[in-house]
Order: C-alpha cells, then sequence, then structure tokens
C-alpha cells in the first residue's frame, strides 16, 4: 500500500474511531431528513419562502451534509497540524499529506451524503435520485472547503466552530426559497447545491447551466481546501 | 475567594481578552440569527398555548425572535461549555500541580464560563428587544439566563466526556431536537407535547413564553423545573471538573 493511501486511511479512521463521530454522521443526516423536514415547510412558509413537501425533505440532507463535513473539515485542520507538520517533514511531504487529507475529507463527505440520500430516498423518494445524489455531495464538499478555510485562518476551537455556524445560518437564512427577501446575503456557498437538489426534490430536470455552476463551486471549494490543508502542513521551520 | 482564586480567574478572562475573534463572535452569532429570523419571517397569525393553559393569538414574526433568541442562547453557551472544558482539563491540571487546589481552579473555569454565558444572553436579549416587547422583561430575561445557565454546564459535560468534534455534533443535535423542534411553539398545534417535560429547555421555555405573553405570572412549575436543571447540572460539572483536575495532581 503506498504511503498515500496509508496516510488517507488513518486520517478516516481517526474520526470514526471515535464511535460517537460515526453515530452523529449517520443519526444527523437521519434527524434533519426524517425529523426535521416535518417542521421545515412550516418554518419555511413562516420566513415567507415558497418550499414545501419533497423539496423541504430534500433540502434538510443537503443542510445535515453540510453542516457535518464543515465542522469535520474545520476541525480536521485545526486539530491535526502539529501531526501533519510532523508527516510532512518525515518524508511524506506537505503536498501528500494535503492529498490524504483532501481524500479522507472527501470518503467521509460521501459517506455522510449516502446516509443523507438514502434516508431522502426512503422516507419521502425522490423524482431525480441522481440529481439528488450529486446535489447532496455538492453540499457536503462545498463545506469541507469552508470548514477548511476556517480552519487554515482560525486555530481556536471555538472560534472556528462558531464561525462554522455562522457561515451555515447565513447560507440557511438565504438559501433559494428559503425566504422571499433577496440582495447580496442571498448568495451562500450552497446556494447553487441548493438550487439543484430542490429541483430534483420537486421532480424537475435542472439545466446545463446549473449544472456548470454546482460543479465551479465544489471545484473551488476543493481546490480552497487542498490550499488550507497545505498551508497547515507546510513546515514552518 | 482566595487570591489564588482571583488570580486563576483573572488569568482566564485574560486570555478571553487574548481572542478578540471569540468575543465578536459571542456578539455577532446569536445577533445575526435574531436579526435576521425576525426581519424574514412573515407576521402570519399563530395561537399558541400558554402555561396554565390559556391560548393568546400571536405572529410567527414575534415568536421566531424568542425562539431563535432561546435557540442562540443554548447553542453558543453550550459549545462554550465544550471548549472551556477543554482548556480546563489541558491547563488546569498544571495549576494543581502548581499549588492550586482543585476547587479554585474549577471555580475561576466556571466565572469565566458564566460571564460568555451572560455575554450571549445579553446580546440576544438586546437584539430581540429592538423587534420585540414581551409582557415582563424580568421573566424573560431569567428564562433567557436559565437557558445560558442549563446548556453551559450541559456542553462542559459533554466536553469531559467526548472530543471536540463529537461533542460540537450532539450540541447542535440536542439544540435542534430540544428547543428548534420540541418546545417550539411555531410548529405543530403550538403546545409542546408529553415528552417535552422530558427535555432541559421545558422549563425556561414556558418560563420564556410566559414572560413574552402573559402579565400575570403563570410558570411556576416550568420555573422550578429549570432551577432543577440549572442546579443538577452545574453540581455535574463542578465535581467532575474538581475530579478531572485533581485526578493527576
Amino acid at each position: 500500500m503506498s504511503t498515500f493511501a496509508l496516510a488517507g486511511g488513518s486520517f478516516v479512521r481517526e474520526h470514526l474511531r471515535a464511535r460517537l463521530t460515526l453515530a452523529m454522521l449517520v443519526l444527523i443526516p437521519v434527524f434533519f431528513v426524517v425529523i426535521f423536514a416535518s417542521v421545515l415547510g412550516q418554518f419555511a412558509k413562516a420566513l415567507g419562502g415558497t418550499m414545501a413537501g419533497e423539496a423541504t425533505s430534500a433540502i434538510s440532507a443537503g443542510w445535515a451534509a453540510a453542516f457535518l463535513c464543515g465542522a469535520l473539515a474545520f476541525f480536521q485542520v485545526s486539530s491535526s497540524r502539529g501531526a501533519d507538520r510532523r508527516l510532512a517533514a518525515a518524508g511524506l511531504g506537505a503536498l501528500h499529506v494535503a492529498l490524504a487529507r483532501i481524500a479522507a475529507a472527501i470518503v467521509l463527505g460521501i459517506v455522510v451524503s449516502a446516509v443523507a440520500f438514502l434516508t431522502l430516498l426512503v422516507r419521502s423518494g425522490i423524482a431525480h435520485p441522481a440529481h439528488a445524489a450529486a446535489a447532496i455531495l455538492a453540499f457536503a464538499l462545498v463545506y469541507v472547503g469552508v470548514g477548511a478555510l476556517i480552519g487554515s485562518l482560525v486555530a481556536g476551537p471555538l472560534e472556528g466552530s462558531l464561525l462554522v455556524v455562522l457561515v451555515f445560518a447565513v447560507d440557511v437564512f438565504s438559501g433559494p426559497s428559503m425566504t422571499s427577501s433577496g440582495g447580496v446575503l442571498s448568495y451562500g456557498p450552497s446556494r447553487d447545491a441548493a438550487t439543484l437538489l430542490i429541483a430534483a426534490g420537486t421532480g424537475h430536470g435542472s439545466p446545463g447551466g446549473d449544472w456548470l455552476a454546482v460543479a465551479a463551486s465544489v471545484l473551488v471549494a476543493l481546490t480552497v481546501a487542498l490550499g488550507a490543508f497545505w498551508l497547515a502542513a507546510r513546515s514552518r521551520a | 475567594m482566595s487570591a489564588r482564586a482571583w488570580t486563576a480567574t483573572a488569568m482566564g478572562f485574560r486570555e478571553q481578552r487574548r481572542r478578540p475573534l471569540l468575543l465578536i463572535l459571542l456578539v455577532v452569532v446569536p445577533a445575526y440569527v435574531v436579526t435576521r429570523s425576525i426581519a424574514i419571517t412573515e407576521p402570519t397569525p399563530r395561537r399558541i398555548g400558554l402555561p396554565g393553559g390559556g391560548t393568546v393569538l400571536t405572529t410567527m414574526k414575534e415568536l421566531h425572535g424568542a425562539i431563535m433568541a432561546g435557540t442562540a442562547i443554548a447553542f453558543v453557551a453550550g459549545l462554550c461549555g465544550v471548549f472551556v472544558m477543554h482548556a480546563a482539563l489541558a491547563g488546569d491540571r498544571r495549576l494543581v500541580l502548581a499549588g492550586f487546589r482543585p476547587g479554585e481552579a474549577v471555580r475561576a473555569r466556571l466565572v469565566v464560563l458564566a460571564v460568555d454565558a451572560v455575554l450571549v444572553v445579553a446580546v440576544s436579549l438586546l437584539v430581540t428587544a429592538l423587534y420585540f416587547t414581551p409582557a415582563s422583561w424580568l421573566r424573560f430575561a431569567a428564562a433567557g439566563v436559565l437557558i445560558g445557565l442549563i446548556y453551559a454546564p450541559l456542553g462542559a459535560l459533554l466536553g469531559a466526556v467526548l472530543d471536540k468534534l463529537s461533542a460540537t455534533y450532539l450540541m447542535l443535535f440536542i439544540v435542534m431536537t430540544d428547543i428548534g423542534i420540541v418546545q417550539n411553539p411555531m410548529f405543530g398545534d403550538g403546545t409542546p407535547g408529553r415528552l417535552a417535560p422530558l427535555l432541559p429547555a421545558y422549563g425556561p421555555t414556558r418560563v420564556m413564553v410566559d414572560g413574552a405573553y402573559s402579565a400575570p405570572f403563570h410558570a411556576t412549575g416550568p420555573l422550578l423545573l429549570s432551577l432543577a436543571w440549572t442546579g443538577a447540572l452545574l453540581l455535574a460539572v463542578t465535581l467532575l471538573l474538581r475530579r478531572a483536575v485533581a485526578a493527576h495532581g
């Protein structure tokens, strides 16, 4: 097994070894989709949005994946700086450590997205399952970028987790169909993924432009995450 | 309070002061969440149940502000609890080794945690005051303080037994379930369900609803329940912290 694969596998195991973390990675998407979605329609209506029915279940799956992956990526960067620098200095190199970290984040993002998607499928069914799966994964990967960026800028765990919460709150409150108000704050990081997911939830396909926008936001997020992991692993000596 | 306890408390506040981003976020997060939720909510009519059996016709806009204030207080105070506990477990053992009594180190942490919680409560209530005037500010504010005093030690307990990521996830899960859904009069028939009293925010949320909409006080039971939760959690976190910092001393 290559050193890169060994490091990536270890980074995944690092999080899954804590049984409660593993349980939360499964329970929170189920909670969001099954329980939270049941009241989200009333919530969206109170906010003056138009979202209801299948769309609320779908968007809650995306939000669950987003928050879990954002917090996970933040703690990956902030808690592992010392170990990653030692790994890089020991011969793995900062770029390989960063690639292994991002591979682990993507694997965990896929796990979380798969749980959210399967819960959604079982609970309410979905007209465009492939579109919905891609959109939920996009939520997860965009927040890998958000969490890693915050982790590279903020060292304190309390400050960082509050910042992840703040970005998440801005994103949720300004999401498409959640509110009738627009403005600058209506362009949150997951906006394109949310547009795609709501369309899939309501049984509509999405035009090519929407797919391109989602692909671009994921690409930007993963590039930012790679940079953040690389900066964290780079030796300051 | 002994000189050593004063020193530990002063050091705790100095540590907070050296983290300006934390202070900014303790203000910005609740302020944003409360302001934004009130600003974007439609004034749709909504009938809710009050403690004591009465009902009142209000609007989703008014309700949302009060509920989001409680949610923001619980989540931010809970996260403060998680990470203050982690910092205490890392640093306070050394203080005990250096000659501090466990109680002195613990008291300093709890004072810092309480001040963080009070700051979050104050910001949430100030922002709420811009949009909503409750029937009784005293009861409404007391309910906010009780939510902070319940969730801050609850977060500290989670921080003592879980790693940072698990504790953060669990905090989100508990707050969303408890205040966000189960106690939330915006959903269902506007009255908490049968199982609601089992969760920690039942008491303070009912006191908050009572303070928001009822001139006479009808929430003696929920107030006593809140005080019981507060006392039990503060006692549990004090004992746990003392044991944790002393065990390695």
